[in-house]
């Protein structure tokens, strides 16, 4: 379609609004209130044109595209009304600045004065800079303002973490409500009163915190002026260095750009251009970024035990001791803990170095219960023909959903963005969990069952869709004989004791579920935390093969999966961390080398333990020798998202102190110890080994990163076919003395060895992670108040809580979230960890409850 | 099947009918808000005690109807088939009534309207000069009807149009037969009904609603308030009717909370319809379906805006939306929806059941049938009227209206709200139609009519209507919502005296912006008031600019009340009444305002005994004057 725009003449297409087509063409038109992503609003009039044969002055962010059309933007006509409006605006806005004669002179000579309560011009402002209504007055050139200036005084909103709300810099673009309510799914503000008095605001003005708010920083993002502003970075200097890179806090892997001052890291927003995440980010992301490298919890300098407490040393000496000590180890003697949070380059070499340098094959994994570890086990295991690889936007083309076990909007927002957005579409939403969530609002059904009963949900559901259409086709899949006779073996009258759901209601499920074109499954943790995990995936396995539905695993740390990719073709694998809590325990192993998370080992120290981490820890304090390492944000590597998605994040700041990259330090003992292949200068070099050696990476160059989507390479083997699951799946049973069944699933909020919760005191208001959610009617019994301390008690060990009382949970269920490296005291892997047997950590555990420390 | 639906009907008809035969006289007592103000429903009670207890039980019923529309002289009693119009009846005048009117067949003079050019008393409703101009169509069942039970509407020939257009009418006939009525939208921009039903029609789509907006939110208008309360059946059968030309399966009734009467009406007469199978399934038999629901409004005046009303019955804030696309086309929850106003609804009926030709011969050569004005102000006669388009305004105020309240001397007339503008006397003879208001700078409206004379102050008029709508602009759009308000502040300051010599080309300037850069109906019509009054009365405004002086007397910081000591008669009447304590004097002796005290309330002018008439207004240089002289020692003291 043609249309003509001022003189140019644009060729384009149908669906676009006139200020896209100009935007893509260069064509500038003033707009305050337009948004990427964000439905057309058309409040702020500064895009209005004319167009020949229309009424009025439409504006361009509203109005669509049409064959032969002409448009004019730049109409004295149009700039007059346009300033006018501005005008308008300012009349509300803080302006003496903006129109001041003396603004060049300023912005040269004067600094930026920022800590002020009350912003009453551009120089008193933290936006300063990165305005656009900054921008526009300079655009439309606007040096007088005639109306006279109404302050509207409302007082600066500070009681919610990580950003203040000054309402007087609002225009009321709505860009903050368009994308909480559009993109975020939260709405969590919205426009309050009219007219005058209209403003932007939360239900009976509470905190954002009571509002449902994420924090996810998108209406910060979203603001054009400093109304919204980030409390930690406002009152810092101008950013002079902005650089992208890929988060390293969760397994989306999204692009953020980290502003940094003088090697000081300032403030980490979402990258419009990130291909994972489009702009948007979580509150990890966006403001945990500079928690990760600022804390001051961060291992500064390598410390040794000298006497009785740790002592700062030089590198050369650190190092110089650790070969020296773990020479003294048989390979068996030793055990080496990775962590998912380090790069592809750091954990190949890492595995490298226990191969080769230490001989032993005792490398520990605390991802041994993630939901990839498990189903690529079971995939590797009966040779199943899948793809682990997809896209989140395969997620967009469904149109029924599938949710089970993981909690979407916390663990995986992204994702969770995706899901929105086709629920949005039509598409219908399926949630099985043991909980209720605010999520579950969104779907069509919520399945709410029994602890421990997705297996048996999942193969009643495959029963009824082979009731009730025609199995021809899959006769010719092999096993179905099998999967056949086990569905008629179940009996339907036993589903209310097996799920706690009802038949009609299951039955409604597999409707739905069936009825769709083009299905999606999506599981989470809670799914491989069961007393046997296999057989949950087995029968989603099964269910997905019998009515053609793509799976998509979602995925724990940042680089899980590029971590199991380089670990997959070498023997042994890796060992699970019940493993590891067993052998310290048997005293098997006497020197553990750690560059990730622990859990609690025990009093028992081995022999000798090297902590090489990012930030403290309660193991640290133990330690013979501490490493400082320096944070992703210190240095380069790959990491392997989610979906598969190979990217390279980049350095933005040197190292703190004297922190030095995981590469790096391995490198150096690998050295030390007399092993000439350690001499690798870069994570490039690295790099070159990997895409040699490792199937999934092979051929990828590094330099063709972040240039092209790169996934990781899948070789096609195994074969499709049903799979024989167990009629009556073992489910973890209370006792007596035991009463209760605790759920654990994995809390993503942590970084190495950093707890976000406990850093910081923003992140602990809206994600505690020391509750344990009580229902309703057990608080009752129990006499429990919310707020209040408790004591967790298995047969194996107790820690202690806090109590969240809700609705959300069923009687008799206590529900909390683990840290998989929370080596503190109170950490829920005490109730695992036995001295006797081997622990398997985060099964559904009966447990008791009493008040009190 | 078809034949026993409507025959039931009629048969509905025809017992109703029947079982009223023993009761030939019906007193009707009106029941529209203005009377229920005056305490009507006490009244009725008060009759069918009365007639209980006089044994006429048999003879006389007592029907408690809907608004008659002379809500001045409420409460108002019509005494059928007679028609015997008494108003200001009041519960001692039952007795008499009841005995010497129904009984002995006297009339009672002293509860008769008494014409005022004339000095007769008028008898019978219909002579009454306020109706008699008038040509009550829509509203011309109002006072026979008990809104509470359909079987009133039944008996007067309701529900047959819809029979009739179920049974004998295909959808596009009805279309054409609104469309060659040139029935244009009521709600205020006159957009034709029937072009916009077929607009709908075609519109793809599964799903399609029809909405009857009743958020009736200009000051001073309550002809949709009325009509609900009153006739609400009249709006259900055309709603019905236009479902059914647009196929459109669900309706909404948007109507204020403010309004409990309407909504309880309303809810009622939908049960009622849906018990006699006039809604739901099968309609009337048809293979028609079709229900309607009632959506209470939160007050917002913007929501009367379409697009702000479909947000708000979807639960969102009532934000309008940028158009196209058109409801139309995507408008409830993205389907096809057809919006109405109340009175628009309410003409249908009576244009199918008396055909398109007829309706078309009312009115002028664009502006077809009637349309119900709601008149206020300073006037005599306030009320609700019904005319023929084309109506000079002249008529409206002086035949009608009877004129200005206290013989005052006629100003300007506001029509169509808040988004109208203020005519003058030279506009008095302006056929009143869609177009003509247009080109006067004004606005049909949804058809309030507020009424001026000489003591008003045109600015502070505009002052008032701009204020009115920055309150209730939404806030979406900049020009809205802080061009309204930077409009107040120049007003504001003119009426304060404050005014620059720039300030007039300033309200001009920003007006065209906001009219022509706003977001929807509410913004783009919001300055006609300060537009209109700046074209008719400009003259009033150099005054408040030039000479700081209202010419009406109402702006309070510049005028000043002044006690002429020649016509003083001491009568300590002013000194008492004064809140501030700012007059001084004694018995017999002149009083004296205190000028720094003096808040100008306007008490002492109230309160001086029109005999003596002592206390005055000046502005401009005789204020200056009196002014002088207050501060002049010599006087004061």
């Amino acid at each position: 379609m043609k249309i003509r725009i001022d003189e140019h003449i644009i060729e384009t297409e149908e669906h676009k609004t006139i200020l896209e087509v100009a935007r893509d063409n260069d064509i500038f038109i003033p707009s305050l209130c337009d948004f990427q992503g964000l439905e057309p609003f058309t409040g702020c009039r500064l895009c209005i044109v004319e167009v020949s044969g229309k009424k009025g002055f439409p504006p361009a962010c509203g109005t669509y595209v049409e064959e032969g059309m002409e448009v004019k933007t730049k109409t004295a006509r149009l700039q007059r009304m346009r300033r006018q409006i501005l005008e308008l605006i300012l009349s509300e806005h803080p302006n003496a600045c903006l129109i001041c004669r003396e603004k060049e002179n300023c912005d040269e000579f004067k600094s930026t004065i920022r800590k002020v309560g009350e912003v009453t011009g551009c120089v008193l402002c933290s936006n300063n800079g990165r305005c656009d209504l900054q921008d526009i007055v300079e655009a439309l050139k606007l040096d007088t303002i005639h109306f006279p200036s109404v302050y509207r005084n409302f007082e600066v909103k500070k009681a919610d973490p990580f950003f203040d709300r000054n309402y007087n810099l609002c225009i009321l673009c709505g860009r903050c409500v368009r994308v909480c309510q559009e993109i975020r799914g939260a709405a969590a503000i919205s426009f309050i009163f009219r007219g005058t008095k209209a403003i932007v605001g939360t239900m009976w003005d509470r905190p954002l915190i009571d509002a449902g708010c994420q924090f996810c920083g998108a209406c910060a993002d979203a603001c054009p002026t400093g109304a919204l502003s980030e409390r930690a970075v406002k009152y810092d200097a101008a950013p002079d260095a902005r650089k992208e890179t890929i988060c390293g806090l969760c397994s989306m892997g999204c692009t953020l750009e980290v502003d940094s001052t003088q090697g000081k890291l300032l403030s980490s927003q979402p990258a419009e251009q990130g291909p994972v995440n489009h702009g948007q980010a979580c509150v990890r992301g966006r403001f945990m970024i500079r928690d990760v490298f600022s804390s001051p919890r961060r291992i500064l300098s390598p410390m040794m035990r000298k006497g009785k407490g740790l002592e700062e040393v030089e590198w050369d000496e650190a190092l110089t001791y650790v070969a020296q000590r773990l020479k003294e180890f048989k390979g068996k003697e030793i055990g080496m803990l990775i962590s998912p949070h380090l790069s592809c380059e750091d954990n190949y070499l890492l595995l490298k170095f226990a191969r080769e340098a230490l001989k032993s094959r005792k490398v520990f994994g605390a991802f041994d219960d993630s939901v990839y570890s498990a189903y690529q086990r079971m995939v590797g295991r009966q040779n199943l023909l899948t793809h682990l690889n997809y896209r989140i936007e395969d997620i967009g083309q469904a149109d029924v959903i599938f949710l089970l076990g993981e909690e979407l909007p916390n663990t995986h927002p992204l994702i969770w963005l995706e899901v929105l957005k086709t629920v949005k579409n039509g598409a219908k939403l399926i949630i099985a969990s043991p909980f209720d969530s605010p999520m579950n609002r969104y779907a069509v059904l919520s399945l709410i069952h029994k602890p421990g009963a997705e297996a048996s949900l999942l193969n009643f559901i495959a029963k009824d869709i082979h009731e009730n259409t025609d199995s021809e086709k899959l006769s010719r899949i092999k096993g179905f004989d099998a999967f056949q006779s086990f569905l008629n073996r179940l009996d339907p009258s036993q589903i209310p004791e097996l799920t706690g759901l009802a038949e009609e209601v299951l039955r409604k499920a597999a409707r739905i579920f069936a009825e769709g074109e083009r299905r999606a499954f999506l599981f989470g943790s809670r799914l491989t935390l069961a007393a046997e995990p296999e057989q949950n995936l087995i029968s989603l396995w099964n269910l997905a093969l019998e009515r053609k539905a793509q799976l998509f695993p979602l995925g724990g740390e940042s680089n899980l999966r590029g971590t199991l990719e380089i670990r997959k073709d070498q023997p042994g694998g890796f060992l699970s961390l019940s493993k590891l809590v067993q052998a310290l325990s048997s005293g098997e192993l006497k020197a553990l080398y750690i560059v990730g998370p622990v859990p609690p080992v025990g009093k028992k120290k081995p022999e000798f333990l090297v902590v090489q981490d990012s930030h403290t820890s309660e193991t640290a304090e133990r330690a013979d020798v501490v490493l400082p390492a320096a944070t992703f944000l210190e240095t380069e590597g790959v990491f392997v998202n989610t979906e598969g998605r190979v990217q390279k994040f980049n350095k933005v700041v040197n190292p703190r102190g004297k922190s030095k990259p995981d590469w790096w330090i391995i490198s150096k003992i690998g050295r030390k110890m007399q092993h000439r292949d350690f001499t690798y200068k870069n994570p490039s070099a690295i790099w070159r080994d990997i895409s040699r050696s490792v199937a999934g990476f092979s051929r990828i160059s590094r330099a063709s990163l972040n240039k092209r989507e790169v996934f990781l390479q899948e070789e096609k083997r195994g074969e499709k076919r049903f799979l024989s699951p167990k009629v009556k799946p073992a489910v973890e049973q209370t006792s007596k003395k035991y009463p209760y069944l605790l759920c654990c699933e994995p809390n993503l909020d942590y970084y190495r060895n950093m707890i976000f919760s406990k850093e910081n005191r923003g992140f602990r208001k809206i994600r505690d992670a020391r509750w344990v959610m009580v229902s309703l009617e057990d608080a009752e019994t129990l006499r429990l108040k919310g707020g209040e301390e408790v004591v967790l008690e298995s047969t194996n060990g107790r820690c202690q809580r806090i109590v969240k009382i809700s609705r959300a949970v069923p009687e008799g269920t206590l529900r909390a979230r683990y840290i998989p490296g929370d080596d503190a005291d109170d950490t829920l892997a005490r109730l695992y960890t036995s001295q006797t047997e081997e622990p398997r950590l985060w099964r559904p555990m009966p447990v008791r409850i009493k008040r009190g420390q | 099947m078809e034949e026993v639906y409507i025959t039931r009907l009629e048969r509905t008809k025809a017992e109703i009918l029947a079982s009223r035969k023993q009761a030939m006289t019906v007193v009707t007592v009106c029941g529209g808000t203005g009377c229920h103000a005056y305490g009507c429903l006490k009244v009725a009670q008060a009759f069918e005690e009365e007639i209980k207890r006089q044994n006429l039980h048999r003879q006389v019923s007592v029907r408690t109807t809907g608004c008659h529309g002379f809500c001045e002289r409420g409460p108002i009693v019509v005494i059928q088939p007679d028609g015997i119009f008494y108003q200001r009846v009041q519960i001692p005048d039952i007795q008499e009534i009841v005995t010497e009117t129904i009984k002995n067949k006297k009339i009672l003079d002293r509860l008769l309207y008494v014409d005022p050019k004339t000095k007769k008393s008028v008898v019978l409703e219909k002579e009454v000069p306020f109706y008699k101009t008038q040509e009550r169509i829509v509203f011309g069942n109002n006072g026979f009807i008990d809104p509470k039970d359909i079987r009133d509407y039944i008996a007067l020939d309701g529900y047959k149009a819809l029979a009739k257009v179920l049974f004998e009418m295909t959808a596009e006939e009805v279309i054409d037969e609104i469309k060659a009525s040139n029935l244009r939208g009521r709600g205020g921009a006159g957009f034709p009904t029937g072009k916009k039903w077929e607009i709908c029609r075609d519109s793809k789509s599964d799903v399609k609603y029809i909405i009857c907006n009743a958020d009736e939110g200009d000051p001073g208008a309550y002809m949709d308030r009325s009509l609900l309360e009153g006739n609400p059946h009249s709006v259900i059968e055309g709603m019905i009717i236009g479902a059914y030309a647009i196929g459109a399966s669900e309706g909404y009734i948007y109507v204020r909370m403010e309004y409990p009467l309407a909504v309880n009406n309303i809810t009622l007469a939908l049960e009622q319809a849906r018990e006699y199978g006039l809604l739901g399934q099968s309609i009337l038999g048809s293979e028609f379906h079709f229900d309607i629901h009632v959506f209470r409004g939160a007050g917002a005046f913007v929501s009367g805006e379409e697009t702000s009303m479909m947000a708000s019955i979807e639960g969102k804030r009532a934000f309008p939306k940028q158009r196209p696309p058109f409801p139309a086309q995507k408008g409830l929850w993205g389907n096809p929806t057809n919006i109405n106003n109340v009175e628009t609804w309410a003409n249908v009926p009576y244009i199918i059941n008396r055909g398109a030709e007829w309706y078309s011969g009312i009115g002028t050569p664009t502006s077809k049938g009637t349309k119900i004005f709601s008149l206020v102000g300073k006037i005599n006669n306030t009320g609700l009227v019904e005319v023929p388009m084309g109506i000079t305004m002249r008529k409206i105020v002086y035949d009608i209206g009877g004129g200005i309240k206290n013989n005052k001397k006629f100003k300007a007339v506001q029509t169509g709200g808040p988004s109208g503008g203020c005519l003058p006397a030279q506009l008095l003879d302006l056929p009143i139609d869609y177009e003509s208001l247009t080109r006067a700078g004004s606005m049909m409206g949804s058809g309030g009519m507020i009424v001026m004379d000489e003591e008003n102050c045109m600015v502070d008029v505009a002052r008032y209507f701009l204020n009115f709508t920055q309150e209730e602009s939404c806030g979406k759009c900049v020009p809205c919502r802080v061009g309204t308000r930077q409009l107040v502040e120049i007003l504001t300051r003119i009426t304060q005296g404050k005014g620059e010599e720039e300030d007039i080309k300033k309200l001009q300037n920003l007006s065209k912006t906001i009219k022509s850069t706003s977001l929807c109906g509410l913004g783009q019509t919001a300055p006609n008031p300060v537009l209109t009054t700046l074209r008719y009365f400009r003259d009033e405004y150099e005054a408040h600019i030039k000479e700081k002086a209202c010419p009406a007397l109402v702006c309070k910081e510049l005028i000043v009340y002044h006690i002429e000591p020649e016509k003083c008669v001491g009568c300590l009447l002013c000194l008492k009444s004064c809140p501030v304590e700012a007059i001084s004097g004694e018995r017999k002796k002149v009083h004296v305002i205190d000028q720094d005290l003096c808040i100008k309330c306007g008490a002492c002018f109230d309160i001086c005994p029109p005999k003596v008439r002592a206390v005055s207004k000046y502005t401009g240089k005789k204020k200056e004057r009196v002014l002088k002289k207050a501060s002049d020692p010599r006087v004061n003291r």
